[in-house]
């Protein structure tokens, strides 16, 4: 247990940490009605996407989260795709 | 933000959102110019119907502005959505790509 704290990853290739986008462009306030660029954060199926596959920190995959609701609830968004 | 039914014709949708202006101006809020978004497709059907107007304005609220707003709004059968988000202080009018971004729409 707790063997595989530090030490290269497992798998082989190395994680390099790429930086959120959010905060790479310095933006405070993710838009409900941007939900162009919300789509990104959203699978083909209208689901969230992980936290691990936006690369999202924690704060902005959080705020990615709550506008995707508010744009769904809004209809600009889709709660599913292909039913 | 606030989706009005396809059925009325641009200067009804703008008298419906006057109705909500003098609303929230008589309880002591300052009210924006709306930004209309015209008709739009919906992503999902709402009582049968797959197109709405939307509109966006923001507005600073009194008192009562909000509850006077909200029971407004649910009991207007001409709006089909509507939903009123508070901004952060920080928050700045830069223009969506083909729309514009507002706030706190009713």
């Amino acid at each position: 247990m707790g063997r595989r704290r530090g030490g290269p990853p497992r798998g082989g290739r190395p994680v390099k940490s790429k930086p959120c986008v959010f905060c790479k462009e310095d933006i405070a306030y993710v838009d409900y009605k941007d939900y162009n660029m919300l789509r990104r954060f959203v699978s083909d199926r209208g689901k969230i996407r992980a936290r691990r596959v936006t690369g999202l920190c924690p704060q902005h995959q959080r705020e990615a989260a709550t506008s995707i609701k508010r744009a769904r609830e809004m209809a600009l968004l889709p709660y599913v795709v292909g039913r | 933000m606030l989706i009005v039914i396809p059925e009325l014709d641009e200067e009804q949708v703008g008298n419906t959102v006057g109705r909500f202006r003098t609303i929230i101006e008589r309880t002591g809020g300052e009210a924006g110019e709306p930004n209309h978004w015209g008709r739009r497709k919906l992503a999902y059907e709402i009582d049968h119907r797959t197109d709405g107007f939307y509109v966006i304005m923001e507005f600073t609220a009194g008192e009562r502005t909000l509850v006077e707003l909200k029971r407004i709004l649910r009991v207007s059968d001409d709006v089909l959505r509507h939903t009123i988000v508070k901004l952060p202080p920080s928050y700045a009018h830069k223009p969506l790509p083909a729309e514009e971004p507002e706030e706190v729409p009713a």
